[in-house]
């Protein structure tokens, strides 16, 4: 658990979200329509990180400005029948009975569960962070091997049956993909090199947290594998990507194997794949699964958090590389959890893919406003 | 004739997907060869530019072909990004993918064709 000393509540939640759900659930039907929530909004958040994060971090956490909402989450299921032809047919509104169309039923908890994940755990409303309602639309074209956000919906095909299965499958995949749209709100980062790898592994860890919260699994219960169940049987393979093991989740005639590198020694410098996404994300994914194991018990309590806390810093930038974002990420276990086991946990992890963070980078104020800028340090992970 | 199509994209990077892979016409069934022809011509696919649909922002995960097609001495290659909304060349994609997930299944032991 926290320390309670250290610890600091989440950055803007004045009222935790599991007390609220209390009251909600114990309220009238009345209250429970009308239960308020506390949160800041994403704009009032937004304008104090940039007025503040340059000199003083820390006062981002301290001073938080509040405002009341409530719980926005407004699901609706578009059928689209096997056409590409948008926006279909809706099947499933917020509140409504299941249908007997599975994918309808996935997509429908899929969201209803990242949804709550962001909500309960960060208290976001939602991708934006202001209640953006969410629409999927499911059954797109023909054995279409895919599921992506596009900016404000979500898409589903349901596979070619051959490789894979319907792409509802995986809850992790879908809230991979409505994570895709938080770092668009929050970041952004291109969708390019190692800022896309970073895109890509966003996504990832908070698939990866979004399943595990579900399955109530603490970091060593987890299998911290992405896209379970997405191959049919024909494939030789578990699923599209390990956090723990990167490279190793499936190696199949078809396919091919795994390209994930888990350590810096084995980046891949590359043009395909928008210069590898998908590809180097298991560097600073396999750093999150070591932070996670590292503090043990729920990943999304502290690691996760620091993880959420760095992606909404306002260094972030649009083209930031490995290096970079590691540096966030232990500021952020320092700005929340003060120095320690925290901090210590995510340098170490770092290290251990191949990218060091070194002590003074971090904690001297004056080097804040330069962590953009090139550095000679050993260790440096290559400009991709 | 001769087709090869690479695909890019979607959920994760497959490097056997990545490399290009061939349709073998005469390995399908003579309708289904003809038909792939024939989407082949209804696409003009000889005189489509290099890259065709252009990525939208802020579009993670979406999916590329690159096709490339040799026939009698000319060989063209053409890159789609999705959502290709063209009809023809919506066929045309939806064909060979058809065509190369026919040749696959047919391919692997034990499975009908």
């Amino acid at each position: 658990m926290f320390h309670p000393t250290r610890h600091r509540h989440s950055i803007h939640c004045i009222l935790p979200p599991y007390l609220a759900r209390s009251i909600a659930q114990n309220g009238t039907s009345e209250q429970r329509e009308r239960v308020l929530r506390t949160l800041s909004t994403d704009s009032t958040f937004r304008a104090l990180r940039l007025a503040g994060s340059r000199t003083t971090p820390s006062t981002l956490v301290t001073r938080p400005r509040a405002m009341m909402v409530e719980s926005a989450l407004h699901r609706t299921i578009f059928d689209l029948k096997n056409s590409e032809a948008f926006p279909g047919t809706p099947v499933r509104f917020e509140g409504q009975e299941a249908t007997d169309d599975i994918a309808v039923t996935e997509a429908y908890d899929g969201l209803g569960d990242t949804y709550n994940f962001f909500w309960e755990i960060f208290g976001r409303n939602s991708i934006d962070g202001d209640g953006m309602p969410l629409q999927a639309f499911v059954h797109y074209g023909n054995n279409y091997d895919n599921a992506f956000w596009d900016g404000r919906r979500m898409v589903f095909g349901d596979g070619d049956g051959d490789l894979f299965n319907r792409f509802t499958i995986c809850l992790d995949v879908i809230a991979h993909e409505l994570a895709h749209g938080v770092t668009e709100d929050e970041g952004p980062l291109w969708y390019f090199r190692q800022a896309g790898a970073l895109n890509e592994s966003m996504s990832d860890v908070f698939g990866s947290l979004v399943r595990q919260m579900k399955l109530n699994q603490k970091a060593d219960a987890a299998d911290w594998l992405i896209g379970k169940g997405l191959f049919t049987d024909n494939v030789e393979g578990v699923a599209l990507r390990s956090m723990k093991n990167p490279g190793t989740a499936f190696d199949d005639d078809v396919l091919g194997k795994d390209p994930q590198p888990g350590h810096m020694k084995d980046y891949v410098r590359t043009w395909e794949d928008n210069g590898g996404v998908h590809i180097n994300s298991g560097i600073p994914n396999r750093a999150f699964y070591l932070v996670a194991s590292h503090l043990g018990g729920y990943a999304w309590e502290r690691a996760g958090r620091i993880w959420y806390d760095a992606i909404r810093d306002s260094l972030i930038k649009p083209d930031m590389g490995f290096l970079d974002f590691a540096r966030i990420t232990v500021m952020s276990a320092t700005r929340l959890f003060g120095p320690g086991e925290e901090e210590d946990a995510v340098r170490e992890a770092w290290e251990q893919v191949g990218i060091r963070v070194a002590r003074s980078g971090v904690r001297m104020p004056a080097f804040v406003g330069a962590v953009t800028q090139p550095s000679t340090q050993a260790g440096r992970a290559p400009r991709a | 004739m001769h087709i090869e199509i690479k695909r890019e994209g979607g959920p994760a990077y497959f490097p056997g997907l990545a490399r290009p892979r061939e349709v073998d016409l005469t390995s399908l069934p003579p309708e289904q060869a003809e038909a792939l022809r024939q989407c082949v011509q209804a696409a003009r696919f000889f005189e489509l530019p290099p890259v065709v649909g252009a990525l939208p922002p802020g579009a993670p995960d979406a999916r590329r072909f690159t096709l490339t097609v040799e026939e009698g001495g000319r060989r063209h290659t053409v890159q789609f990004i999705e959502p290709v909304e063209e009809p023809r060349l919506h066929e045309l994609l939806e064909q060979v993918t058809k065509a190369e997930r026919a040749q696959r299944r047919g391919a692997r032991p034990g499975t009908p064709g």
